[in-house]
């Protein structure tokens, strides 16, 4: 619907693709036969933005990028948690816009909508605007500026307070003031009290920024879904801009991020600016709503006859998972239970003999054009 | 006021923890009257009761919403929680400390780059206590009594915490160092603190800055 195209990178890339020193530590390594190191990729990011640099290079910006892939960390040992993880998400890459940044997030909404969550009651995306307190920062507190953006990326508000308490009353303000600026984002008082702080050219920007990206949010009609949180800066040194975190109800961490990185692309020599988001599948399928299983048949019988009648019951719309052994019907019945399958049936000389999976499950004889109607809701 | 689940440490910070929440409004007064229970769901609030070191682990993996702990063991775990306000209360220093007759030996060690043994129930706040002077050590991690280490030459000094200094003195031990001081914080987890934000900020509104002396 939004016209993204799917790429697959390789699992392998080189060290020096992946910068961050924290991803680094945590990522798989070994050599090549030059004893290169190479890292089994611990994120998509930066190679989706090394394969816009390398092949993408000749083509019209804006790229926009879809994939759904596996990553690898080296996990605690022994803490039972896996070292495989899939993320799906998208990048935009070669536009400044904010409508570019509305329009990852409407689509991070829509996407968790498609498969039955509903915000804000299952879920919440918090938007920040990362410039915005850096701008603030560099106007009014230079000097203490990387040491409040550590203790802020670190969500320590205790030490922003601590560091605040040292500067002068007018700085001080807003050191401490605009981490605290959390609301949502249909409340416009958000903005309003961020407007008291949107001193220089730089954090007034961000602001500005902030106020056209909430825009085109209210044009996709995906406002609702969205809370602003101007303490969320994301990972130190990573995002430029727009950054957002997915929150959803029972879970303590993170069901996808994503935001504005307008620098990483000069490392691989196209200074191009960036967004998008990555969506951690796993958690995901935590807390999705159970669903009832896609209707399902199992048909059994080693003979001729059987895979036939497999042949034309899928050719009337029936999913078949033919069972090519002659099963006595308690077991036939014990493994459609296991499959989910909802129905069992045998090929009989005038139709087929169905019956509902159940323990004791009376068997009918029906004609085949008659199943469909029967199994399918 | 609240529908929120708080983690409460048992142990030193008890008491203050239980005061400050109880200044916000809370009903805490069910917590003091049975010392055994785990759980108290209330109307509108629940507790968790847990080890002081377990509170970060119950609020980071958002089986509490927020939760009361010392900064102490933040420091050693660094969880990925939102650390909200400083209590100022339980303070207590963190210290190294080695027996009194050999202090001066081995505070020359250490000066002189030589690798000590160091007991401690922190070892990752010990480990970059040493990184940051650009020593060595090697950490053993015990559990309880720290200060037995040293007396029975298990380790040459010891990482600790120290709130009034009785149990050093106790045991004839002196502090060569103060690693870093500690109060109780208020912690949350990152999607209550959103999820629930309403909650959460009239919680830390109802909290009043405590007094300083």
């Amino acid at each position: 619907m939004h016209g993204f195209r799917e790429v697959v990178t390789p699992a392998l890339e080189y060290s020096e693709v992946v910068e961050e020193p924290k991803l680094r530590d945590t990522a798989f390594k070994l050599f090549d036969q030059d004893n290169q190191t190479l890292l089994l990729r611990p994120e998509m990011t930066t190679p989706i933005a090394r394969l816009v640099a390398q092949r993408l290079r000749n083509s019209p910006p804006p790229h926009k990028l879809s994939y759904s892939l596996p990553v690898y960390r080296r996990a605690g040992v022994g803490r039972g948690q896996s070292a495989e993880f899939h993320q799906a998400g998208v990048e935009v890459v070669g536009s400044t816009s904010p409508a570019e940044d509305a329009g990852t997030i409407a689509l991070l909404v829509d996407t968790l909508e498609n498969l039955g969550l509903e915000a804000p009651r299952d879920f919440v995306v918090v938007l920040g605007q990362t410039a915005f307190y850096e701008g603030y920062l560099r106007r009014t507190a230079p000097e203490a500026a990387p040491e409040l953006l550590a203790a802020l990326a670190a969500k320590d508000l205790v030490s922003v307070d601590e560091i605040s308490s040292n500067l002068p009353d007018e700085a001080a303000a807003g050191v401490r003031g605009i981490p605290r600026l959390v609301g949502q984002a249909t409340d416009g008082s958000v903005l309003e009290r961020a407007g008291r702080y949107a001193v220089g050219d730089e954090a007034g920007a961000a602001l500005e920024n902030l106020r056209e990206i909430l825009a085109h949010l209210d044009a996709h009609g995906r406002l609702g879904a969205v809370m602003l949180d101007l303490g969320l800066i994301g990972r130190r040194n990573y995002y430029t801009g727009a950054v957002y975190e997915v929150y959803a109800a029972g879970l303590g961490f993170t069901l996808a991020s994503g935001g504005r990185y307008d620098n990483l692309l000069r490392r691989f020599g196209e200074p191009l600016p960036a967004t998008g988001f990555a969506i951690s599948l796993e958690r995901l399928i935590s807390v999705l709503p159970d669903q009832e299983p896609a209707p399902l048949l199992v048909l059994v019988g080693a003979s001729v006859e059987a895979t036939r009648a497999a042949e034309r019951l899928r050719s009337s719309g029936v999913p078949v998972l033919h069972l090519a052994e002659d099963s006595p019907p308690e077991s036939a019945v014990e493994y459609a239970r296991s499959v989910d399958a909802g129905w069992v049936c045998y090929p009989a000389p005038d139709g087929l003999k169905l019956a509902p999976a159940e323990p004791g499950g009376e068997f009918e004889l029906i004609p085949c054009e008659a199943v469909a109607g029967r199994v399918l809701p | 006021m609240s529908g929120l689940r708080v983690a409460v440490p048992k142990g030193a910070i008890f008491e203050d923890a239980l005061e400050a929440l109880g200044r916000a409004g809370l009903p805490v007064e069910v917590l003091r009257d049975n010392g055994r229970r785990l759980l108290y769901r209330g109307e509108v609030t629940e507790f968790i009761m847990s080890r002081p070191s377990d509170v970060p682990v119950f609020v980071e993996y958002g089986a509490a919403d927020v939760g009361i702990v010392g900064k102490d063991v933040l420091e050693e775990q660094r969880p990925n929680v939102m650390e909200l306000r400083d209590l100022g209360t339980g303070a207590c220093r963190m210290i190294l400390a080695a027996p009194e007759e050999r202090a001066e030996e081995i505070r020359r060690a250490i000066s002189h780059a030589e690798v000590v043994r160091v007991a401690t129930k922190f070892p990752n706040t010990a480990r970059r206590y040493f990184e940051t002077l650009g020593r060595q050590a090697e950490i053993i991690e015990l559990h309880g009594s720290v200060e037995l280490a040293p007396l029975v030459g298990l380790a040459e000094c010891i990482v600790d915490l120290s709130a009034t200094g009785t149990t050093l003195r106790e045991n004839h031990l002196v502090v060569l160092d103060e690693i870093s001081y500690s109060t109780a914080r208020l912690i949350a987890n990152r999607g209550a603190y959103r999820l629930r934000h309403q909650e959460i900020a009239a919680l830390l509104d109802a909290m009043q800055e405590p007094l300083r002396g």
